[in-house]
């Protein structure tokens, strides 16, 4: 096709500005986050190289074994919430259902608001005093399932699970229900034809046939669960005393508000292996099983 | 697929339905209810509904809260790195499907890998690069970060798209004689104009939403951006809870207006940016 020599300059020219700027800003990074790691370093002052005292003050630190237990229920609340909610209504919605478009609309609706605004709004439902959820617990007659929602350490991860499935189950939800279109309907004729209805025909035939993406979204859910941050940040910073801390909001704090940029350089540098090292043993074992 | 369902299973189907609806609305529907009120009304009750329109409580939220300096900046950053990602994105794409040249695979394969890296990873050595170069507190500290993370989908749903057009589609302009930027220009770009459109409200969305790099990298009031800004105003605005919904809503209107007209691309869109990502 193009054999000119031009064209070589031309590829050269075309793509270098693109690898200049991912490299230098995405990629380059990555290596100066391990490389600081290694340092005991506020930002300002110069580096001192410490090795990895840094990973054995992270490891021995419960605040951080604290944020890594959030995270993993935050994981699980994606897994056990968020992805069989999506199921369930993509499962309702792909049949002729009268209002079938204003549910998706409105399941999908938060997930295009951003985190922010999510978390803004959830924490005015879960406000003590003037919030929603006290007032409508107030409203019925419960006074006394009042509770400070974020406050209590009893519930708070509770009411940040509850937001994060609120913002992201659509997105579960438009996945499967783009995925069950498309399985061919021959294969729901021949389900028909053998007597398959129902339950029956959901659990044995139409998930099953959708099982990749299943994968799919559970993969997108767990690498999404460790990167967690706004929600946290805004609605609970972290609090009451690290209770609801994730691994982020950890790295945030270390390195934004106490200026250890080398012992939060080594926390990214964690975040980052714990969620290669989830997803990679998740597809393995999706793609076993598939075999 | 039609089939006949026991009415019993049709009630229990849309109650669940509706629930999950309720579940979704209600938030909303109650800061938007909420910024009508006064601050006494609120307060009393909750739920009752405002006795009138406190429309003022707009006027002044977008005064106090800066609303306009914010859309302002979210606008200018959000269009700037739009702009860059997609036209250095479609560029590279370009190259990366049209033609052979010895690095293309390995190139391609970098690109990609961008897709796997959480931001957090790179956060500390973007400021740090940002502030040697004296670039914290300006568009360009988020413009920089939010196009070199988004190349790799930009690149790979735009390269796929292009891959896919038939080869013969250069042939006769190279006949003509006419150069590889104008074959790029006039003739692939307009064909791709459906992978287009899908990338640039993937790009819209994810810039017009992000957090944690304005959080980290702004700090002038003068150059935060919405979700920045409006955060910062709910941390400070503590006392009126009326004034803070009413920001708040300002803020929603024009992303729930975007969402409306725009919900299949915008839908098809963002599913294909969290399969592929």
């Amino acid at each position: 096709m193009h054999t000119l020599k031009r064209t070589k300059l031309a590829i050269f020219l075309g793509l270098l500005p693109s690898l200049i700027i991912y490299i230098g800003i995405a990629v380059v990074p990555i290596g100066l986050s391990l490389y600081y790691s290694l340092f005991n370093w506020d930002g300002i002052t110069d580096k001192v190289f410490i090795g990895f005292d840094n990973f054995t003050k992270i490891f021995g630190d419960d605040i951080f074994w604290l944020s890594v237990k959030n995270n993993v229920i935050i994981m699980l609340t994606g897994l056990v919430g968020q992805i069989p909610l999506g199921l369930a209504i993509a499962l309702l919605l792909n049949r002729s259902l009268k209002g079938a478009s204003f549910f998706r609309t409105v399941s999908f609706l938060p997930v295009v608001i951003s985190s922010v605004m999510v978390s803004l709004i959830w924490g005015m439902i879960y406000n003590t005093e003037y919030g929603f959820l006290n007032g409508f617990l107030g409203l019925i007659g419960l006074e006394s399932w009042q509770r400070n929602w974020l406050g209590d350490p009893s519930w708070s991860m509770i009411s940040l699970s509850v937001a994060y499935i609120w913002q992201n189950f659509g997105l579960y939800m438009i996945i499967f229900l783009a995925a069950l279109q498309n399985i061919p309907a021959e294969v729901n004729e021949a389900a028909e034809l053998d007597g398959s209805t129902g339950l029956h025909r959901v659990f044995r035939i139409t998930v099953p046939m959708i099982r990749s993406t299943i994968l799919v979204a559970v993969i997108y859910s767990i690498s999404n669960s460790f990167r967690v941050f706004d929600l946290v940040q805004i609605l609970t910073g972290g609090g009451p005393a690290h209770q609801t801390e994730v691994m982020t909001v950890y790295m945030y704090n270390a390195a934004f508000l106490s200026r250890q940029f080398g012992f939060g350089s080594a926390v990214s540098i964690l975040i980052l292996l714990f969620s290669l090292i989830v997803v990679s043993l998740v597809n393995k074992v999706g793609r076993e099983k598939d075999a | 697929m039609i089939e006949k369902r026991s009415p019993l299973a049709s009630i229990v189907s849309y109650l669940f339905l509706f629930l999950v609806a309720v579940f979704n609305i209600v938030p909303l529907f109650y800061m938007v209810v909420g910024s009508f009120k006064t601050e006494s009304e609120h307060a009393a009750s909750p739920f009752a509904m405002p006795n009138a329109l406190q429309w003022e409580n707009y006027s002044r939220a977008w005064e106090v809260a800066n609303m306009g300096t914010y859309f302002m900046n979210s606008l200018i950053v959000t269009f700037g790195s739009l702009i860059v990602t997609v036209f250095l994105g479609s560029l590279a794409a370009f190259f990366l499907a049209r033609f052979k040249f010895k690095l293309r695979g390995f190139t391609y394969a970098v690109f990609l890998l961008g897709m796997l890296v959480p931001i957090h990873a790179t956060l500390i050595p973007i400021f740090m690069i940002m502030k040697n170069l004296s670039l914290l507190d300006t568009y360009a500290s988020l413009i920089l970060p939010y196009t070199a993370f988004h190349l790799s989908l930009t690149i790979f749903i735009l390269e796929g798209f292009m891959r896919g057009l038939p080869k013969d589609l250069e042939e006769s302009a190279v006949m003509d004689g006419a150069g590889i930027y104008r074959i790029f220009w006039s003739i692939i770009l307009p064909i791709t104009r459906p992978a287009m459109a899908t990338v640039l409200i993937l790009n819209f969305i994810y810039n017009w939403n992000e957090y944690l790099f304005a959080l980290v990298l702004i700090s002038k009031e003068a150059i935060k951006t919405l979700p920045l800004g409006i955060a910062s105003f709910v941390g400070i605005e503590t006392a009126s809870l009326t004034l803070q919904m009413s920001a708040l809503t300002i803020a929603l209107i024009p992303i729930i207006i975007f969402y409306l007209l725009l919900q299949k691309q915008l839908v098809n869109g963002m599913t294909a940016g969290a399969v592929k990502g």
